[in-house]
């Protein structure tokens, strides 16, 4: 990961007539956060940054742009909103493309290789109570930070999100340019969550999940880090019908979440970027990955690799198994 | 003598082909346990997944879903979406630690009156095997 590489390519990119302006990840105000920066000029592409602290989707930018109001008859061809991608993100966004929630010709991709993004559990483990911005780097698969001071380099099991460690496409699958080189395959560890969790009795499971509902404060983070949860009139939030009480409780809580993870069913890219947003540490992507999986050996179909593949929910074939019917 | 636990089924009826199955059993006077409540929907595909969390919210012990067999919509493939969603529902459900006998999907034509009683009471069943349900029925305080 070349950091000057990649910014003399975003300063290319921010000078072309075409382009609007770019949404990259920008060094955080505290600890291992970044945020997202939205720039205009090429003159300021110093404040990019990219490294295993950008675990944001920054695709979750796109379809809010999207939604505003088309220009008057006559106007200029809108502009093209540059992207930085890592390989998860650039799926969100062929799902995006998919369903039609982003117009492929307004995007430019700017892809960036990933190793992996640190989990932010994990590391308030490590460095508890670190305030100060801190920066990070992979160095020959290990991740490195530099705190107070001093290096410190930990494996990636130890820092990494548990679905960075067994990634499948930590290289973008759609981009405009690749400034940096593409990075190897690499698992370092096989996730077995889903069929571990499954081998549990039914109570079992309840009792888990009743803990988990129960923790949740409903403050749909996870919605909103989302780059597949868009729809600008959000059933959560609707009043009437009210498909959902606003309580926070038991019942609500364990509808919500039902609710969210069926609507990623065959849609989620398995980026991570809920599970990193929740304060309370509800664990999203076992509930997402349950059900991509059911929808991959069941179907065959994996959301987020074909730009001209049907969206999943909105096809079907006529041998579909159907083995729970009466 | 101990009381039988009576469950409370919520069955979602495809107008075209289960609803009229329904009555066809009614009016051939085919008897079958008086505990599903029909709700009439113009396709399963119409029928939201939520609408099935809903109900387990608001009572239910078990949920049937039941349409026109596959090829035969009147939509012409409306029951096609909704098994693949209602199989991805089931799975979800059950995941999440409910009783994989709560939730059921069949396909009843409209001249299939004995297959919608063997429905029923198989529903009936496998809901009255699994118990009340209670995992996360909404509390209703001040109703």
């Amino acid at each position: 990961m070349d950091l000057e590489k990649l910014r003399a390519a975003a300063g290319n990119v921010l000078s072309r007539d075409d382009i609007g302006y770019l949404i990259g990840w920008g060094v955080g105000s505290y600890g291992f956060r970044t945020a997202p920066l939205f720039l205009r000029d090429a003159g300021e592409v110093h404040r990019l940054t990219f490294s295993p602290l950008c675990g944001s989707n920054l695709a979750v930018f796109l379809t809010m742009e999207y939604d505003v109001a088309a220009p008057a008859k006559g106007a200029a061809a809108k502009e093209r909103i540059a992207v930085m991608v890592k390989g998860c993100d650039s799926r969100a966004v062929v799902q995006q493309i998919v369903e039609r929630g982003v117009d492929r010709e307004r995007l430019f991709l700017v892809g960036c290789p990933c190793e992996g993004v640190v989990d932010p559990g994990k590391v308030e483990k490590k460095f508890p109570g670190t305030v100060e911005p801190v920066r990070a780097g992979w160095e020959n698969g290990a991740v490195v930070f530099w705190t107070g001071g001093q290096k410190v380099t930990l494996p990636g099991e130890e820092v990494l999100s548990a679905g960075c460690l067994d990634c499948s496409h930590p290289n973008p699958v759609l981009a405009d340019i690749m400034p940096c080189e593409e990075v190897k395959l690499r698992r370092l560890a096989a996730r077995e969550d889903v069929s571990m969790f499954e081998q549990k009795s039914s109570a079992d499971r309840w009792l888990y999940w009743k803990r988990i509902f129960n923790t949740c404060i409903r403050c749909y983070a996870c919605r909103n880090a989302c780059p597949l949860c868009y729809c600008s009139d959000c059933l959560l939030e609707r009043l009437s019908p009210a498909w959902l009480f606003r309580s926070v409780n038991l019942s609500e809580n364990a509808a919500f979440h039902l609710a969210r993870a069926f609507h990623l069913a065959g849609r989620c890219v398995e980026c991570g970027a809920c599970e990193r947003a929740c304060p309370v540490e509800v664990p999203l992507m076992l509930l997402n990955r349950k059900l991509a999986r059911e929808v991959y050996e069941r179907y065959g179909f994996q959301p987020g690799l074909d730009p001209d593949s049907p969206p999943f929910q909105a096809a079907f074939r006529p041998d579909d198994s159907e083995e729970f019917i009466l | 003598m101990e009381e039988r636990f009576e469950p409370n089924i919520v069955a979602f009826l495809c107008n075209w082909c289960s609803y009229a199955g329904a009555d066809l059993a009614g009016t051939s006077r085919m008897q079958y346990p008086p505990n599903v409540h029909i709700v009439r929907v113009m396709c399963t595909g119409r029928i939201n997944p939520l609408f099935v969390v809903n109900a387990f919210q608001q009572g239910a012990d078990g949920v049937l879903v039941s349409g026109c067999h596959p090829g035969e919509c009147h939509y012409r493939e409306g029951n096609y979406h909704a098994r693949r969603r209602f199989t991805l529902l089931r799975e979800l459900l059950v995941f999440t630690g409910v009783d994989r006998r709560r939730f059921n999907m069949s396909w009843v034509s409209a001249s299939e009156g004995a297959k919608w009683r063997e429905v029923v009471r198989e529903a009936v069943e496998m809901a009255r095997e699994a118990g009340p349900f209670e995992q996360f029925r909404r509390e209703m305080i001040g109703w």
